[in-house]
């Protein structure tokens, strides 16, 4: 996972199967509006944003989400999501240059 | 002479640190990205003509002053069940002056349990954050606050 961009972290550290807990993702991404200007040439910066998201759990998308170049450098998305025994939570995001960034985390939840 | 030095370029470099901002902006008109849509016109294409209805079960955390538009957390909290027939469907959140003022569509289902999403916008100008929350039966609720921004953070 190190080379991945993507930083996912699970709020509680534990859980148990039925909880519903705090998802963040925060994914490396300059997030050019391309209306920036570069200061040693003059010329604007190519745009260059994050478009989509999804979420899924088990092989099950849950959440979709539309994003535009309006959101900070470096963005960090946060929402909940229901715990409902162990398998992987996997993150993909494709950005306005059609790269796609995947990222997954092991849920394993304790009793 | 060390000293006076010193003293010279202290007020020339507070000088130049108060002038070139102001001229960079007043010198290059205000661009218009590939993306630009106006607030009225994003939040149409979303309702589809119906209108929202102002309700306190949304709550928007924005800070009341932003001195730096270019982070600026927000943060829409639905309080509303998310049972499998009753759910919070779609969490929206605006920058009514922004020139693209959508910021994010956050698409949600019931294996969500609680309808949140948190993010962090940038904002160009003074301006309000709406948040516009679409439920499962049709329905629209909307909240706003507007926000001080000290210096914008687009472009």
């Amino acid at each position: 996972m190190s080379k991945s961009k993507t930083l996912i972290k699970i709020k509680p550290n534990t859980y148990k199967n039925g909880d519903v807990v705090k998802v963040s993702f925060m994914v490396m991404h300059p997030m050019e509006t391309g209306l920036r200007k570069d200061k040693k040439t003059g010329e604007f910066i190519p745009a260059d944003y994050i478009k989509s998201a999804k979420f899924e759990y088990n092989g099950k998308v849950f959440t979709t989400m539309n994003i535009w170049e309006t959101l900070s450098v470096n963005p960090v998305i946060t929402t909940y999501m229901k715990i409902d025994g162990e398998g992987t939570l996997k993150v993909t995001f494709t950005d306005s240059k059609g790269t796609v960034e995947e990222s997954s985390e092991d849920i394993k939840p304790k009793g | 002479m060390k000293r006076r030095d010193f003293l010279k370029g202290l007020s020339l470099s507070a000088v130049t640190a108060v002038v070139i901002p102001t001229v960079g902006f007043a010198a290059d008109e205000k661009p218009k990205g590939a993306n630009a849509l106006a607030y009225k016109d994003a939040l149409a294409a979303i309702t589809g003509g119906k209108t929202p209805e102002l309700s306190d079960k949304v709550s928007l955390k924005v800070p009341e002053i932003a001195e730096n538009g270019a982070v600026v957390p927000v943060t829409v909290e639905v309080d509303y069940p998310m049972t499998d027939s009753d759910y919070v469907k779609a969490i929206h959140i605006f920058a009514a002056k922004n020139g693209n003022s959508r910021c994010i569509d956050a698409h949600l289902s019931p294996a969500n349990g609680k309808a949140m999403l948190s993010t962090r916008v940038k904002l160009g100008e003074t301006q309000e954050v709406v948040a516009v929350v679409e439920l499962s039966n049709g329905n629209f609720l909307i909240s706003s606050q507007s926000v001080k921004v000290t210096i914008g953070g687009c472009g």
